[in-house]
């Protein structure tokens, strides 16, 4: 609002000085008549000019400045909606396609905020002026004049639909094109590994190269709507000269009047062609509006309860209730009719082949993603019903595969709790067996690790991940395979510590290796999604099914390495 | 709270100030001929734009003042010709321009990327992807509006600007050199911007940069974000980041402004001078008036490319800062990829029969020595395992062996030949890693096991078979064409860890690396692996790093690296013997 008032005084002033000029130039034609020396009227320009500056200065930069406090609130609305995002949005969207939103897409809603509005307001303040100034000379050449206008309007309306359709293919080639660097940078290992540089590159010369089509298909556009809007005006004055030339040779208008009438539609040709590129702007802005109300509107399929459970204290039993999940709704079971009781303070280790749901089942109880009503229970209520923070604060979690921040070691540890002391941090790291390499590191806990944690050996990625888990102190701790990565040695070790943290805490570990779950209250065995066997280690050895079969591969192997 | 790190991105420029242009210049040199006919355009177009006024100057001296009808229609005739033209030569600059633009973003994106597969895994270590992904796309995408904004026009503007020079020195000494007299000040001017706004725009980059990579590790982690309710602290991270941007930004704008409104100004400064001077001349006898006023109107022309070269300033210097990034990351050193094609090494009916680590140091940072003086030989077809504690260094040696980094000291020699001495594609083709974090690419299963490569391609069923992949690759509704997600996010961590193992099997090669290949897979598959194995590493070199003792039961030898340095070495029996690190590695695995 405010630039608006700024753009209305710098068009005053602008008008001002020309017309202050015309003063100057009338009394220099009549020294005698003048009213005021010329100096008087230099001053009055000089000091006009200036003025008018000012404000200009003040008018662009309030509305430019406005343009970028936009995008930064809009930018700061998509991270927020982002993070109330699902996995399984994440999981359908590319990283590189949401990067793309968050950049070039606002940035097409920026420019036309910033510049986009400047000029429409510029457009309007110069469009009603001449008009009225027309209008006061004669009104029928006014119309006349502005008949191709409507012209112009349906054509250039057929070119914005077409462009906003191509705006949007730009934009989501953009974002493939986004796509495709993010995964080459992250795979540069890989890449390297197996030579594909080439391969690489021509795939991404693939995605440049319709990337570039569809610009230039823009620029087609582009370079269309321009002229189109040039010759519109044009036309006008070709109408005037007609109708207003034979009307002047009728005498019915002066011929001042018709050179001031041409003035006047000067005046619009340069307003015309801005609107013409405005309509440019608001196509790939609409566009990319588009793009962005993606995620605005995408909701989480694992929502906060409508009525959410009056609970206290989180005791940490788990009962899953006939439980069944898939993916997605035309895919396969991964997990069928679940049924089991986890007593607060239990431990309990689940084992199975690859691919048979161990990590599915960790992932539904912090409800990562959605699980169906009264299938999951703690402390006897649906988890559909707790408040996600009060759940997931009661879970300690440690996924698969580490995921690290490029932050220090020790703020990856604290991650969970914000002002975690450095003693607290030590300690987990302790029960994590990680002291000795933080001690090992030059800069200790201020180590900075890369993206990814990439600058970490696997098993020590995977003990900052357990140390992440511990800190925050939770009633119920899930360990996806959580030594996988580490020797025999620190995985003795961190079991021997992590025996005497469990205590009274809900424990549910996944492992391929025996030796981590030998010592819990009850194992399961899955098999594609199905729970088939079920009991203490002794009484799944007793039951001489899979598990003891499991067993007796490893120890086979040790009969066979003893000789 | 401030996370520092990786999220800082470094602020490139100074050092290229004078060379950009003139580099930047042989990007566009490939399209010259198309600048040329813009520019050739250009002056065309601006006369049938002018010469639309004349026409309707001839209309009024000749007909409507004369009254005369006849002759009116071809006049008009004329003019509509003149839009016609105007219209088409417009469209031609815009679109040739655009166009152009378009094919050097294209040029350059694309020189971007490939200098990108040539360099270091180092440089990926310390440099966020976010931040890469940002030069490839924001920073090329500011040069695309440098091109939009019609940068070529500029040339146009400049050698308009002589001309009214010449004309206005011509007409009248004087009158011009008190016009030319805020000429001074609006060289001062432009000039201090310049330094100004090029220091606003770096910061501009690097913030977004910046933004970039921390909103791509955020999308990445969302799950431990959320599992650990860090929502809040993540939001205010990145309301910082986002605040410095918006914050780095708004000098710019505030410069721009000024810029352009001091130009204005002072076009009507100069204007107040001439009316004060020349008034005064005109009253003196010194000046015709109509001299006066013939010269306040070419005041207008001179500034009016002035006015259109302020306009387009500041989106330059915005280029030029997104160029600095863009050229320091094309002068990042690349791989020396070699260049063997003398084959002997690339030729695979010479097999590798020995590969010497000769006491091999190596450090990734500074002195802080992660590999202290290994000594290690493979011999051809032999099975060698590395054993030992975590952070060892054992996936280091792996990866020194496929030279993604350089021995700090000491060397690595297959066949007595240095590894630095070979073409890097001519010594990894020949090596298979499955690398202890197995990385999948969006695209179908059988894509991510031949990775495109044709040899592979044949392979794809027989790999996935022998790694026991199949298995799971049939139950699947799609089979080998089932679509693989980013990162191979719909796969469990084991099925993602069996393709990665297919594709150095399918890759056929002769040395085997295999570091940690089997950590995340169950125990029968693990044995079906070992079975699967045992044919196809007849002949071939396999290294093996394994916390899973039963994995390299079957080694010939058995390495035991503790805190980078060789402390045991020999078979399983001759180390049991010895009661070592190994010894107790194993009781503790075993022990029942
Ligand atoms: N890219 C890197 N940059 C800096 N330091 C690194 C990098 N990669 C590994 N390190 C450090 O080097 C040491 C050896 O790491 P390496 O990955 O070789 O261990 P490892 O024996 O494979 O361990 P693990 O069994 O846990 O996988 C570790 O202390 C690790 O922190
Ligand atoms: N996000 C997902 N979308 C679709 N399918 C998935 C997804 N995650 C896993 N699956 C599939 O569900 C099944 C079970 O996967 P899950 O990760 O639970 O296995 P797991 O028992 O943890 O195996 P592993 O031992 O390999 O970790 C697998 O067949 C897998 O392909
Ligand atoms: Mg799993
Ligand atoms: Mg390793």
């Amino acid at each position: 609002m405010l630039g608006a008032l700024w753009l209305a005084g710098t068009n005053a002033f602008a008008l001002a000085i020309p017309w202050l000029l015309k003063l100057a130039i009338e009394g220099l034609q009549r020294p005698a008549t003048a009213q005021h020396a010329p100096s008087y009227y230099a001053l009055m320009i000089i000091t006009a000019a200036l003025l008018q500056g000012i404000i200009r200065i003040f008018s662009r930069t309030t509305l430019l400045h406005a343009g970028r406090r936009i995008e930064f609130a809009l930018r700061e609305e998509l991270y927020a909606r982002l993070l109330t995002l699902d996995l399984p949005y994440f999981q359908r969207e590319r990283t590189g396609d949401i990067l793309s939103r968050f950049s070039n897409d606002l940035t097409n809603i920026r420019m036309l905020m910033g510049f986009g509005v400047l000029n429409v307001i510029n457009t309007l303040i110069l469009y009603i002026a001449a008009i009225v100034l027309m209008l006061r000379l004669s009104p029928i050449l006014t119309i006349c004049a502005l008949l191709p206008f409507p012209v112009t309007i349906l054509v250039v309306k057929r070119l914005s639909a077409t462009m906003y359709r191509r705006s949007i293919r730009a934009q989501e080639e953009l974002a493939r094109l986004t796509s495709r660097a993010e995964e080459s940078v992250s795979a540069a290992v890989v890449v390297r590994a197996y030579c594909r540089e080439e391969g690489e590159t021509d795939s991404f010369r693939t995605v440049s190269s319709s990337y570039l089509d569809s610009n230039m298909q823009m620029a087609r556009l582009r370079g269309m709507m321009i002229p189109i809007m040039a010759a519109t005006g044009a036309m006008g004055t070709l109408i005037i000269l007609f109708i207003g030339g034979s009307r002047v040779i009728s005498g019915e208008l002066t011929l001042g009047d018709f050179v001031a009438f041409n003035g006047y539609l000067a005046m619009l040709v340069w307003p015309t062609l801005m609107l013409g590129w405005i309509l440019n702007l608001m196509q790939r802005g609409a566009a990319s509006m588009a793009r962005l109300n993606g995620v605005l509107n995408a909701r989480p399929t694992v929502t906060e309860p409508a009525a959410p459970a009056d609970v206290g204290e989180i005791g940490g039993e788990i009962e899953f209730r006939n439980l069944s999940f898939s993916y997605a709704a035309d895919s396969a079971m991964v997990l069928q009719n679940i049924s089991l009781l986890i007593g607060k303070g239990t431990k309990i280790g689940i084992v199975g082949a690859i691919g048979s749901g161990k990590s599915t089942l960790a992932r539904l109880i912090p409800r990562l993603y959605p699980v169906p009503d009264e299938t999951i229970l703690i402390d006897g209520t649906d988890i559909n019903c707790l408040p996600l923070a009060r759940l997931r604060d009661a879970i300690g979690f440690v996924p698969q595969e580490s995921f690290l921040f490029s932050r220090t070691i020790g703020d990856n540890i604290a991650f969970g709790r914000d002002g975690a002391g450095e003693e607290e941090i030590a300690a987990a790291a302790r029960v994590a067996s990680l002291d000795q390499d933080i001690e090992r590191f030059p800069a200790g806990l201020q180590t900075l690790v890369g993206e990814r944690g990439v600058t970490l050996s696997g098993g020590q990625k995977q003990r900052v991940s357990i140390a992440r888990a511990l800190l925050k102190d939770p009633q119920i701790l899930i360990l996806d395979d959580p030594l996988s990565a580490v020797d025999a040695r620190t995985e003795e070790a961190i079991l021997r510590d992590l025996e005497s943290y469990y205590a009274g805490r809900t424990v549910l570990i996944v492992s391929h290796r025996l030796s981590a779950v030998r010592g819990c209250d009850t194992i399961i065995v899955l098999d594609q999604g199905r729970i088939v066997e079920q009991g203490s280690h002794g009484e799944l050895l007793a039951l001489n099914g899979r598990y003891a079969a499991i067993h007796r591969e490893q120890q086979l192997r040790e009969e066979i390495e003893r000789f | 709270m401030h996370f520092g790190g990786l999220y800082e991105d470094e602020i490139v420029g100074k050092a290229y100030d004078r060379r950009l242009m003139a580099r930047f210049l042989r990007y566009v040199a490939p399209y010259r001929k198309l600048a040329v006919v813009v520019l050739a355009i250009l002056p065309l177009a601006a006369g049938a734009k002018l010469a639309q006024p004349w026409l309707m100057k001839l209309a009024i001296d000749n007909h409507l003042i004369k009254g005369e009808m006849t002759g009116l229609p071809l006049l008009a005739t004329g003019f509509l010709g003149l839009i016609l033209a105007e219209s088409l030569l417009t469209f031609a600059e815009v679109w040739l321009l655009q166009h152009m633009g378009q094919k050097v973003m294209f040029d350059l994106r694309m020189e971007l990327f490939s200098h990108l597969q040539r360099l270091p895994v180092r440089f990926f270590d310390r440099t966020p992807t976010g931040s890469l992904v940002t030069r490839l796309t924001s920073d090329v995408e500011v040069l695309g509006e440098m091109f939009a904004a019609g940068i070529i026009t500029v040339v146009g503007d400049i050698m308009v600007l002589a001309g009214i020079v010449g004309i206005m020195l011509w007409m009248n000494l004087k009158l011009s050199l008190v016009t030319f007299s805020v000429l001074p000040v609006l060289v001062w001017i432009a000039f201090t911007f310049r330094k100004r706004m090029r220091t606003a725009y770096r910061q501009v980059r690097a913030r977004l940069a910046n933004l970039n990579s921390f909103l791509n590790e955020s999308i990445h982690g969302m799950a431990v974000v959320q599992l650990f309710n860090r929502q809040k602290t993540e939001q205010q991270e990145f309301t910082r980041l986002n605040a410095d941007y918006r914050d780095a930004n708004l000098p710019v704008i505030t410069w721009d402004a000024s810029l352009y409104a001091m130009v204005e100004a002072l076009s009507s400064v100069a204007i107040g001078l001439i009316v004060w001077y020349g008034g005064g001349e005109i009253v003196r006898g010194n000046l015709s008036f109509g001299a006066l006023v013939a010269f306040i109107q070419y005041i207008e022309k001179f500034f009016s490319p002035i006015r259109d070269l302020s306009s387009k300033y500041s989106v330059m210097q915005g280029a030029m800062a997104a160029l600095e990034r863009i050229f320091h990351l094309l002068d990042t050193e690349k791989d020396e990829m070699g260049t063997d094609l003398i084959s002997t090494h690339q030729n695979r009916s010479v097999p590798i029969s020995t590969i010497d680590f000769r006491d091999v140091w190596f450090a990734y940072n500074n002195d802080d020595y992660v590999l202290k003086g290994l000594n290690l030989t493979l011999r051809r077809g032999e099975k060698v395992a590395m054993v030992g504690e975590t952070g060892g260094g054992k996936t280091t040696v792996t990866r020194l062996l496929s030279r993604f980094y350089e021995v700090s000291r000491g060397s690595i020699a297959i066949d007595g030949t240095d590894i630095r001495e070979l073409s890097l594609h001519g010594l990894r083709r020949r090596i298979g890693v499955v690398l202890q974090d197995p990385f999948l690419f969006t695209g179908t299963i059988r894509f991510n096991i031949s990775l495109g490569n044709p040899g592979a391609e044949s392979r794809v069923e027989v790999a996935a078979r022998i790694v026991g992949a199949d298995r799971f690759i049939r139950r699947l509704p799609l089979g080998f064409d089932e679509e693989v997600r980013e990162k191979g996010s719909n796969l469990s961590a084991g099925e993602r860890q069996l393709i990665s193992f297919a594709r150095a099997v399918a890759f056929d090669p002769e040395i085997l690396v295999l570091d940690e290949a089997t950590a995340s897979v169950d125990t029968a598959s693990e044995r079906l692996i070992q079975e699967g194995l045992k044919g196809l590493m007849a002949g071939r070199t396999t290294l093996v790093v394994a916390h899973r003792l039963s994995t390299i039961r079957d080694a010939d030898r058995i390495v035991v690296i503790h805190r980078g340095e060789k402390v045991e070495e020999g078979s399983h029996e001759e180390l049991m013997a010895q009661q070592g690190l190994y010894y107790r590695l194993y009781q503790l695995q075993f022990r029942d």
